[in-house]
């Protein structure tokens, strides 16, 4: 639980703190591999997705199905692995000067958009920056990272999506990408998301939407990531496949203006998904360096709710569960809200409490904050943290799990 | 007011005044036995919606029953439960097993009251719930993350883990269905009822109280105390209203149509009725003393027969009457022309006997003077005699021959007005139409008759201008002839005597020729009539029948 009193500008680099470690268990033979025993190369992998996947979100996603896929498809400058150490994206290479307050960092030397054109420094730090960093091209292949502080690793953002190097598709479909796997509206159906490599690999995202994904598992599907845990339950007596625990990657929180009425714990029990009492340290719990507080809800924008009511995301299963848990504490009700409403609704800070999920890893904390948390001073406390969990297929493709979570299909 | 009028208001009132107290007698009673019938149907639908919601609460408690056999067949459940292992299994099994009992509200409690597994609302777990009745069946105020619906619930109770030491832990059931709006709209199956939940508190309307279907407990959702709600049945009264409304329509149309054959048929049994009176009024109003010739018979032997009869037998004494008056008032007439004659022939041969004994003085005392005598008194016999012989030719056109046979008419009239004298100051207008039927009469008797009443009525012009206008129609088995003038008319003195032998309102007129024309009239079986007014003028009408027809005059 935290008191936000005050934001102050990130004017200082060190406020973009490297992600702290994940685990992945079992993690024999390197700590952020699913490991589901003997793995080999795989041209055509199948992987089901549990969300829609929307290509006017890409780079940056909105859901799991979507990190998924844009993870896949989308490089950023570096890649940062479970444990948090610093992996080659699009760079292949970066050192530090000045005491760690400038990095420089060499792009692969084959590097091109799927369409063949070559990708240059300059593609990458066009339009892009935020606060406490400048990207300056120093040369074709050179990007320079300018620091306010400096850091010991190279910073966190390097890995955000929304840093991603992706230009336009003529047809204003899916976004150009640098990644291994390219994907057009061509390869797209309502069904099924069908991405290639030049090489002839193919990997296959199927749309579970309205389906049982269980159906999915008995097709043939190399990774279904669930916290169903009938699907987790049914997966568990199939020998080909064998579930793996992924990191705790989504922290839920309880908003207000004021602290509620009743004893917020427990609430892990709430949660139908696999879920925890939330543990910190928390990214939000060190935005000191992000700028001044938000100011208070203007006079007259925010109206006193007729009905002490707790909302969250209509779609999200465990914010429902928490906020019926709180409305069952507090003598309230609880009201799921569309998700533009919803993200309305906690602008306005118009409700009693609200109830949502968070990344528990964020590469820019204050992008963070300032597209996630309310705008206005208010109490947040950490709920629960939940995780997913991989069905990974026996004998198929290595799968990796980066630092936010993740799951990558490993480089051969 | 016409017998026909006043049949018809008799009529109506002997029908129609018993035929509308009658159907509202009916009316009311329709309504009364409408009214009584919609209450017994209400009352038995009232029945089976209380033995509905009893059915519903045995269902409720039979699924609560099967639950429990599960419940206390399940390990799973009994290690969470006693042992406190797997707390995600408990607190998801009230959901599970809510939604495989087909119940929408699912509660386990355990001996404390606490929620240990809540199926509609599963994070209310640990709640200290209101304890259900431990019989029959409820309504409680259920709490939801999204807010409370009302529930129709029943409870039972299991025991876990009793053991020869230790009594176990007791957990109850408390599982229902929503009462919502679904719920209570197939409780009442028919649209005209409307079954409702009334809570403690709730404001009613006194007059829409209702039936009480079933009165419960009722625990509200803070499950602070235990009253009394009811599910209550309210009937609208509109459909009753309608079926009197349509009971009043039918009843309305059945009494107009009623009505209205009721009064066609008094129309129809006065016309019949009375038309035969008509037809004796009419017959009636014909008989004048120169027409007896109508005819009354009937073979009817009701009492209009008895009166056409008895009017058959007055016109006939009345026939008879008449003759006998004519006959007495020709020999009155023949009196008074004899002596009318004898006083104009001795007028006549007044002068004829003073010149003879004037001749015979002169031809015994101066016989010398007689020639001379002669020439000077020759005169005199002359007009004498010429006075005598215009007196015969007089009387002998009182009585002219007849000679009848079929006649044109309008031939005749134009005939007749060619010799009209005297008419250069008066306009003749004719309106003589084509076939009209030929009347059997002497031509040369028509014709007098024409030239008379022409003559006359030129005459009463008195050398003003004027019209004087014949025409002829067919009538009602006769043919009219009409002559009417625009001359000076009659006063009713003058028209009682214009009939008379000899009266006369001319200078040198004779007196005989009205006189002649009725009698020609009459004897051609005709009818002669009169409307006259002073300074207006007079019409003659002359009705010619055919064979067999007799005469009149009339004004």
């Amino acid at each position: 639980m935290m008191r936000r009193t005050a934001w102050l500008f990130a004017l200082l680099a060190g406020a973009c703190a490297r992600p702290s470690a994940v685990r992945v268990a079992p993690a024999a033979g390197g700590a952020c591999r699913l490991d589901a025993g003997r793995a080999s190369h795989v041209p055509a992998v199948t992987v089901a997705l549990t969300d829609s996947v929307d290509p006017a979100h890409a780079p940056v996603p909105l859901n799991d199905a979507e990190r998924v896929v844009f993870g896949q498809l989308y490089e950023t400058l570096l890649r940062f692995d479970c444990e948090g150490r610093p992996m080659p994206g699009l760079a292949e290479s970066w050192t530090s000067s000045d005491g760690g307050r400038r990095w420089t960092l060499t792009l692969r030397a084959e590097a091109q958009f799927w369409d063949g054109a070559p990708v240059t420094a300059r593609d990458v730090v066009v339009g892009k920056g935020g606060a406490g960093f400048t990207l300056s091209a120093t040369d074709a292949r050179v990007v320079t990272v300018a620091l306010a502080r400096g850091t010991d690793s190279p910073p966190a953002f390097l890995a955000d999506p929304a840093l991603a190097i992706v230009k336009p598709a003529p047809d204003r479909g899916w976004p150009i990408g640098t990644g291994r796997y390219w994907v057009t509206g061509a390869t797209t159906t309502p069904q099924e998301i069908r991405a290639q490599t030049t090489a002839g690999d193919t990997l296959v995202f199927r749309l579970t939407t309205g389906r049982d994904p269980r159906d999915l598992l008995d097709a043939g599907v190399d990774l279904l990531i669930t916290h169903d845990r009938a699907v987790l339950d049914y997966a568990a007596t199939q020998p080909r496949f064998a579930t793996l625990e992924l990191p705790w990657d989504r922290a839920y929180l309880f908003a207000a203006a004021e602290p509620p009425t009743a004893r917020l714990d427990g609430l892990e029990q709430a949660v139908r998904a696999e879920a925890r009492r939330a543990e910190g340290p928390f990214w939000w719990e060190h935005l000191d360096a992000c700028g001044p507080a938000p100011a208070p809800a203007p006079a007259g924008t925010a109206s006193a709710p007729a009905q002490r009511r707790t909302v969250f995301p209509r779609r999200d299963g465990a914010a429902r569960d928490l906020a019926g848990r709180i409305a069952a504490l507090t003598h309230g009700v609880a009201a799921g809200l569309a998700p533009a409403d919803f993200a309305r609704a906690l602008a306005a800070g118009t409700e009693a409490g609200y109830v949502f999920p968070v990344p528990r890893q964020v590469a820019d904390p204050c992008r963070a904050a300032r597209d996630l948390l309310p705008p206005w001073p208010s109490m947040v406390a950490a709920l629960v943290d939940t995780r997913s969990r991989a069905v990974v297929r026996r004998g198929g493709s290595l799968w990796v799990v980066d630092w936010d979570g993740t799951v990558h299909v490993a480089p051969q | 007011m016409t017998f026909r009028s006043r049949l018809l208001v008799a009529f109506g009132g002997v029908v129609l005044v018993p035929l509308a107290v009658f159907g509202l007698g009916i009316r009311r009673e329709m309504a009364r036995r409408v009214g009584a019938q919609y209450e017994r149907r209400v009352t038995s639908l009232v029945a089976v919606i209380g033995a509905d919601v009893a059915r519903e609460s045995d269902g409720i408690a039979g699924r609560l029953g099967a639950l429990k056999d599960a419940l206390a067949a399940d390990n799973r459940f009994r290690v969470s439960a006693l042992q406190g292992g797997e707390r995600s299994y408990l607190l998801d099994y009230a959901g599970s097993a809510m939604r495989l009992a087909g119940l929408d509200f699912l509660q386990i409690l355990d001996d404390e009251g606490r929620v240990v597994s809540s199926g509609h609302f599963r994070n209310e777990y640990d709640r200290l719930s209101a304890a259900p009745p431990s019989a029959g069946p409820a309504l409680v105020g259920a709490r939801t993350a999204e807010g409370t619906f009302l529930a129709l619930i029943r409870a039972d109770s299991l025991r876990l883990g009793a053991g020869t030491e230790s009594r176990g832990r007791r957990f109850t059931l408390v599982g229902g269905v929503a009462v919502d709006s679904l719920f209570l709209s197939r409780l009442a199956r028919d649209g005209e009822l409307a079954v409702s939940v009334v809570l403690p508190g709730d404001s009613v309307a006194p007059d829409s109280a209702g039936r009480v279907v079933a009165e419960l407990p009722y625990v509200d959702s803070t499950g602070a105390s235990v009253r009394q709600a009811r599910i209550v049945v309210t009937h609208s009264a509109d459909l009753l209203t309608a079926l009197q409304r349509n009971v009043d329509t039918w009843f309305a149309a059945a009494v107009l149509a009623t009505a209205l054959i009721a009064l066609l048929l008094a129309g129809w049994l006065s016309t019949r009725i009375s038309r035969p009176l008509t037809a004796l009024a009419g017959k009636t109003a014909a008989i004048d003393v120169d027409r007896l010739d109508v005819v009354f018979e009937s073979d009817r032997a009701d009492e209009i027969g008895a009166l056409t009869r008895l009017l058959g037998a007055m016109t006939e004494r009345l026939r008879t009457g008449a003759a006998r008056l004519r006959d007495m008032e020709r020999r009155v007439a023949l009196g008074d022309l004899a002596r009318q004659v004898n006083h104009d022939v001795k007028n006549g041969l007044a002068p004829l006997r003073n010149v003879f004994r004037h001749l015979t003085q002169v031809a015994r005392d101066e016989p010398a003077q007689l020639p001379q005598v002669f020439a000077e008194r020759q005169g005199t016999v002359e007009s004498s005699i010429g006075y005598l012989e215009t007196l015969a030719a007089n009387y002998a056109r009182l009585y002219p021959q007849m000679e009848r046979k079929p006649t044109d008419v309008n031939a005749v009239v134009r005939e007749a007005l060619r010799h009209v004298a005297g008419a250069e100051h008066a306009e003749l207008r004719t309106e003589l139409p084509d076939g009209l039927p030929p009347v059997r009469v002497d031509a040369l008797v028509l014709r007098r008759v024409l030239e008379n009443l022409v003559g006359n009525a030129v005459d009463s012009l008195e050398g003003r201008p004027g019209t004087v206008t014949v025409a002829t129609e067919r009538g009602d088995g006769v043919v009219r002839i009409t002559v009417a003038d625009t001359g000076r008319g009659m006063t009713r003195p003058e028209l009682d005597r214009a009939f008379d032998d000899f009266y006369t309102t001319k200078a040198g007129g004779t007196g005989l020729g009205l006189s002649i024309v009725r009698r020609l009239v009459l004897d051609s079986q005709g009818a002669l009539r009169v409307e006259t007014e002073p300074d207006q003028g007079s019409t003659f009408i002359v009705e010619l029948p055919g064979e067999g027809g007799g005469g009149h005059v009339a004004s």
